[in-house]
């Protein structure tokens, strides 16, 4: 089980996820796109996302396309809020120190 | 043909998942997974992949189910998720029993159900149950059928007996590997009348063995086995007469496990012929076979 901060319960799958976004805080990804950077399976994946999003970590927007012109339906985007970049900043700061904040 | 039909099938299998899992959720989020995980899905290039997907996307609406309960959600309107706001969802909070505590017992209780069933069946096995009550029911013995003895004719035979005179064979050198006590046999005929009181004569017997100038064990050592330093214990039976020759070839008995020395031994024992001790019978020297070694040891 996962130490939990603020709202949000920080496992290792958790991490991972967040360290996908730290790598590129100004980037938007797609739940498929988490998948192919870090490996983490849709079943896990997805309660992540939602649960760091309703604690404000994650914004999401759908993408801006037309589908019918793309030929591909509009993927859902998530990207790093700044209460998001900070907190999962200090996350990884306090291992740095060997302390889970 | 046939992948034809699989690529036709298996989007309508992930979609028929992931359309059924996503309205498992919450209804102000299962319109926007459903959305979000057909979109996905289509990232995915093959087939078993895009299963795996759509099996995760039911594992992942359970869990939201669980962390989301319907009645905290609120209403998320399909305007404002496309307008692209986040959805302000309150965080999991359903008591002590959360999915993975569930799973946890569900397997413990699998595991207990399980070890119940092995207990049971083994108990029920012909090998480990219960043997009925065992009685002894004795069984009366027979008693052996008396039958009447056979009628005889009772007639009175007259046997003369005379009197019988066995001549003793002549003495048989027996081999003595060593001195011990042997009863002298008597000299005079057997008679079938022997006298209670026969006087039993102990013959002192000693062994005999290589005697006075007896040849030395070092020259009959093979050089080759001085060379190679093989060193050893060859056991040789012979058979002397009373004069200390030899009656027949020496033989090995037990042999020094290296065949040099072995035909060594039987060449010192050969040699030697003359030069044995007879073994002697009350102080009288009689032919014999007897064994002795040869040691073939080397000086440091």
């Amino acid at each position: 089980m996962g130490k939990k901060d603020g709202n949000v319960r920080m496992s290792l799958q958790t991490l991972r996820v967040l360290e996908v976004f730290l790598e590129n805080p100004t980037e938007r990804f797609a739940g498929a796109e988490v998948h192919q950077r870090c490996g983490i399976a849709s079943g896990t994946l997805y309660p992540i996302l939602l649960r760091l999003e309703s604690a404000g970590w994650f914004v999401s927007q759908w993408e801006s396309i037309d589908p019918v012109s793309a030929g591909r339906p509009r993927r859902r985007l998530y990207r790093l809020t700044s209460t998001g970049l900070r907190r999962a900043s200090e996350v990884f700061a306090s291992f740095n120190r060997g302390v889970l904040a | 043909m046939s992948q034809r039909n699989e690529r036709l099938r298996q989007p309508d299998v992930t979609h028929w998942l992931i359309h059924h899992a996503a309205h498992r959720t919450p209804e102000s989020l299962s319109s926007r997974l459903e959305e979000e995980w057909l979109a996905d899905v289509e990232s995915r290039s093959s087939s078993w992949s895009r299963l795996r997907f759509a099996l995760g996307c039911w594992w992942a609406a359970m869990v939201i189910v669980s962390e989301y309960p319907r009645s905290r959600v609120p209403a998320a309107s399909s305007a404002a998720a496309a307008r692209g706001g986040f959805i302000t969802l309150v965080d999991r909070n359903f008591g002590y029993f959360s999915l993975r505590s569930g799973t946890l017992f569900l397997i413990a209780g699998l595991h207990a159900a399980l070890f119940y069933v092995l207990i049971t069946t083994l108990s029920h096995t012909h090998g480990l149950a219960t043997p009925p009550n065992l009685e002894n029911h004795p069984v009366n013995a027979v008693p052996p059928e008396k039958l009447p003895p056979p009628a005889m004719e009772m007639k009175r035979w007259t046997l003369d007996v005379q009197k019988l005179v066995v001549d003793v064979p002549p003495k048989i050198d027996v081999e003595e590997e060593a001195t011990a006590p042997v009863v002298e046999q008597s000299q005079e005929p057997y008679t079938t009348q022997l006298p209670p009181e026969t006087p039993v004569h102990v013959v002192q017997r000693v062994g005999g063995g290589p005697g006075a100038g007896f040849p030395e064990t070092a020259d009959f050592y093979p050089s080759l086995s001085i060379h190679l330093g093989e060193e050893g214990i060859s056991t040789v039976r012979v058979c002397v007469d009373a004069k200390g020759r030899l009656t027949s070839e020496p033989t090995t008995v037990k042999g020094s496990g290296n065949a040099r020395l072995d035909e060594g031994a039987l060449k010192l024992a050969r040699a030697g012929s003359g030069h044995y001790r007879a073994t002697t019978e009350d102080g009288q020297p009689v032919n014999s076979c007897y064994a002795f070694g040869v040691r073939f040891q080397l000086k440091k």
